[in-house]
């Protein structure tokens, strides 16, 4: 077993595990579930809500984070440890724009993010980050992106995901239902992230936050009374669906 | 013999009876000592107390034929959530232990009395729990009895040289049995080196030796709150409930919900 093998970050078991950074993917699985979804001329990030104590004042329980105007980010995980990421992050786009007077890529940052969690894979005394992100935005030729890093220090792209708490289930649901008909539309996009979410959330669109970025507008997150229509219309959706599939009675 | 100085010490025996040597003055303070013993003995008794309705006189003479425990959040919110969610249910007893309150409460069938539902809600010391199964399934009337034991576990105690099995399956169920038990497997048999221990581990012991068919249903699960779909994967046990009890197959979200989140940790530690 893992015994021996999984204490120091530099130490490969026999069998080639890294155990410290499969075990830091396990950390990620505690945090609440985050979906992406890349449309054609929108880019959506959704996230469940945790609920928050009593006295805590929620607005600094965030999940959602611009990087930059045109880039943002989600994560699961351990909430230090993305604070430390995201500062990096958003100092190296200021950073970028400054010295190349262009603003970053979005797979810039994410290489960025990247680099920086593997280098926690291979240093001594040091642990890897806790958590995996999803990062989307437009790049400067408008055309939207969505990646996904993870502890390990890999990146790739993806045209929805899911990371967090129940990713699994979330990314079936998205592949049965991620279609080019579905992203057509802004408004459909969203809905589909939404719809992803029900599928996990327990207690409906009360505990779900989600942000769009646009074509050429900023980050813009999305008011709870908007969320509850587009909720409402999605059950109106479904129990249409579900009398359409209803034998008819006879005459 | 002498000693380096030159004192002359008494070299002990092992030839000698050396409780013969006891000084008189002793025997005050080992009086005392088996006094606190005794005392801490009587608090450290497991407390089993049964409800009016309940006709405990002795050893062996409650009416029993099935007994359900549930031991861990997710085993007691299933059985509230899915089967004591009735007004068919009576509070029929409980258990205490020093320290640590009210450990288990018994819930019985109004329509069948001989069936028992025990929820262990509280931590049971390790060196009680023989003296708290053998409280319990002394007070049961044992022929004709069948046990069954709910219990949860973090999957990072399940051993499989499959690393890649546990975190992807987890909520999983695995079940242990008595060599009496004769019931249909609803799940996969526990794969050694894996073992089952604490409470369910000295109930199913118990049930070996007196010859009671028992099984345990052990929950590996990766969640350390309650939570309905941990909760869920003890649904396969309702077939053999609704033998004996009816059942509320589907309680609503609210229910559920109602569950999951009275046990909810506030942790800032992961989002």
């Amino acid at each position: 077993m893992a015994a021996r093998y999984d204490r120091a970050i530099t130490v490969f078991s026999p069998d080639g595990h890294l155990f410290q950074v499969e075990y830091a993917q396990e950390a990620v699985k505690k945090g609440s579930t985050v979906v992406g979804i890349r449309g054609n001329d929108i880019v959506v990030l959704g996230v469940e809500r945790k609920s928050v104590a009593k006295l805590q004042e929620d607005r600094t329980i965030r999940k959602i984070n611009s990087l930059d105007e045109h880039v943002c980010m989600a994560f699961a995980g351990l909430t230090a440890d993305a604070r430390i990421v995201i500062n990096r992050a958003r100092v190296e786009c200021q950073s970028h724009r400054l010295t190349v007077e262009d603003p970053v890529t979005v797979e810039y940052i994410t290489r960025y993010i990247a680099r920086l969690k593997q280098r926690y894979t291979q240093s001594n005394g040091r642990r890897p980050f806790g958590i995996a992100a999803l990062i989307v935005g437009f790049d400067d030729d408008g055309t939207p992106r969505l990646y996904q890093t993870e502890p390990s220090g890999t990146y790739h792209a993806w045209k929805a995901n899911a990371i967090g708490h129940s990713a699994k289930a979330v990314r079936e649901f998205l592949e049965k239902n991620y279609t080019d008909e579905a992203i057509a539309v802004d408004k459909e996009a969203i809905k589909l992230a939404i719809k992803a979410l029900l599928e996990v959330v327990q207690s409906g669109g009360k505990n779900i936050e989600l942000a769009v970025i646009k074509r050429n507008e900023p980050l813009r997150i999305l008011e709870a009374k908007e969320i509850e229509t587009f909720v409402a219309e999605i059950e109106k959706e479904r129990e249409e669906e579900i009398e359409k599939k209803k034998p008819k009675k006879s005459g | 013999m002498a000693t380096f100085f030159g004192e002359v010490v008494t070299a002990s025996s092992r030839a000698l009876d050396e409780d013969e040597d006891y000084d008189d003055d002793d025997d005050g303070a080992y009086e005392e000592d088996e006094h606190i013993h005794k005392e801490l003995q009587e608090k450290r008794e497991v407390q089993l107390n049964w409800g009016p309705g309940v006709s405990a006189g002795g050893c062996g003479t409650v009416p029993c034929s099935n007994v359900i425990i549930a031991v861990g959040h997710n085993a007691t919110n299933f059985l509230s959530a899915y089967v004591l969610n009735s007004t068919a249910w009576e509070e029929a007893g409980n258990t205490s232990v020093w320290k640590e309150g009210k450990t288990a409460v018994f819930h019985r069938y109004r329509d069948n009395t001989s069936v028992l539902i025990c929820q262990v809600t509280n931590y049971v010391p390790e060196d009680q729990l023989f003296q708290w199964t053998e409280k319990v399934l002394g007070c049961l009337h044992k022929a004709g009895l069948s046990v069954t034991v709910l219990s949860d576990c973090p999957v990072s105690d399940y051993k499989t040289s499959d690393m890649a099995y546990s975190s992807s399956s987890a909520p999983f169920l695995r079940c242990l049995r008595t060599s009496t038990s004769r019931s249909l497997a609803l799940c996969r048999p526990l794969e050694p080196p894996n073992i089952i221990t604490g409470l369910p581990a000295a109930v199913l012991s118990q049930c070996q030796i007196h010859h009671i068919p028992a099984v345990v249903y052990q929950c590996y699960t990766d969640v350390i709150t309650p939570d309905s779909i941990t909760m869920e994967t003890y649904k396969p046990l309702l077939s053999s409930l609704s033998k004996v009890v009816k059942l509320n197959p589907s309680p609503s979200a609210e229910i559920l919900c109602k569950y999951v989140k009275s046990s909810e940790i506030q942790s800032n530690l992961y989002i």
